[in-house]
């Protein structure tokens, strides 16, 4: 399936759900179900964009208020995360995403949609989330709103960032610090 | 395709055991949520009135386990491991992938462990578990536990107080006080 338009299925799923028209799937890209978006209530004109050749695989959650929108580059891993917003997250290319992690605006949102009328992040400010290209985020990480992770850089297993990481930098820890730097052709510290 | 209804709270919640005990309009998303629950107490688990409980949160309760929720208290990813009680008061919030644990579940010496593995073996004739420490966790109301958090065994937390995303709490924190961390360390005020 390449775009999702009005009252489309996914082919494989089995959530019997349609896909809101403001999802955008690119060309021979992967959405493991429907079931992502069981939380996805976003109105804005395009809700959320997945990138050419990126798999968004199971356990993933888009949990998107009123207001949010998030989008995905191209060739993509996302393997299993929880990402929140009520306002938006950018997520580059070649994003290399593993399971358990939670990426949302706020440390603790109530999500969007039935039973509550409440969206995420009501009556505080936007805090947006910016992930650059080549990022790596590892198992269990938390990136919090006002979060952005510049080209190349590696967020350690575990690791909770809620600040501004340089490019090619390599985050770890709880709280987390930068631990060294990765260039191309090898990593140095 | 599957029947959605067991996955957005529209199941019948009269189908649960007997000894849990539901509030007036509480919202249990998921019924997977009760898949490891097998406490004997009665009752085992108590939810106070418009106590909402999202898709990710697991009450794993042990035969022993008891838990307790006060009202309008909201559980997005709260997922509690009780042998023994966990108490959580009025409108606390609990976010994504959290875990309350209110036992260590074996035990801390080599030789008993050993023990414990052969009496946890899959099949019947099994020799009986030796005996494992348990602690209740007490957490007050108004508290908020940010996402990736653990709460571990004989924590207390007083009223308002908050749990920073990916804090790994084993300390109380008194009224009002904020920890982060891994080990969760309290905040100066």
């Amino acid at each position: 399936m390449q775009t999702a338009g009005t009252g489309r299925y996914l082919e494989h799923d089995w959530f019997p759900r349609l896909l809101p028209p403001n999802v955008l799937l690119g060309p021979r890209s992967w959405l493991y179900s429907s079931y992502a978006l069981l939380h996805f209530r976003s109105r804005r004109p395009v809700g959320l964009r997945i990138g050419a050749d990126t798999g968004v695989y199971i356990g993933s959650q888009l949990e998107v208020g009123p207001s949010g929108e998030v989008s995905i580059g191209a060739f993509g891993a996302i393997a299993g995360p929880i990402i929140a917003t009520n306002s938006r997250i950018t997520i580059g290319d070649y994003a290399l995403i593993s399971y358990g992690v939670v990426i949302a605006e706020e440390p603790a949102m109530i999500p969007p949609g039935p039973p509550s009328a409440t969206p995420n992040g009501r009556g505080r400010a936007a805090r947006p989330i910016d992930i650059g290209d080549n990022v790596w985020i590892g198992a269990r990480a938390i990136v919090l709103g006002g979060a952005r992770i510049g080209e190349g850089a590696i967020i350690g297993a575990g690791a909770v960032v809620d600040f501004e990481v340089e490019p090619f930098a390599i985050v770890a820890g709880n709280p987390a610090r930068v631990v060294g730097h990765a260039s191309a052709g090898g990593a140095r510290r | 395709m599957i029947d959605a209804s067991q996955f957005t709270g529209a199941w019948d919640y009269a189908t649960l055991p007997a000894n849990i005990r539901l509030g007036e309009d509480c919202w249990i998303e998921r019924r997977d949520s009760f898949s490891r629950f097998v406490s004997e107490r009665d009752p085992a688990l108590v939810l106070g009135d418009r106590v909402r409980v999202y898709t990710w949160s697991s009450f794993s309760l042990d035969r022993t386990g008891y838990v307790e929720v006060g009202e309008d208290s909201v559980l997005v990813g709260a997922q509690f491991m009780s042998a023994e009680r966990i108490s959580i008061g009025r409108r606390v919030l609990i976010s994504y992938n959290v875990l309350i644990a209110d036992c260590d579940f074996h035990p801390r010496d080599p030789d008993l462990r050993r023990l414990d593995a052969i009496a946890n073996a899959p099949g019947p004739g099994r020799p009986p578990r030796p005996p494992i420490s348990s602690r209740a966790v007490v957490i007050d109301d108004d508290v908020v536990i940010g996402a990736g958090a653990m709460i571990l065994k004989g924590v207390t937390l007083g009223r308002g107080a908050y749990v920073a995303a990916g804090a790994v709490v084993t300390i109380d924190v008194p009224p009002g006080g904020r920890v982060a961390g891994n080990p969760a360390r309290l905040e100066a005020a």
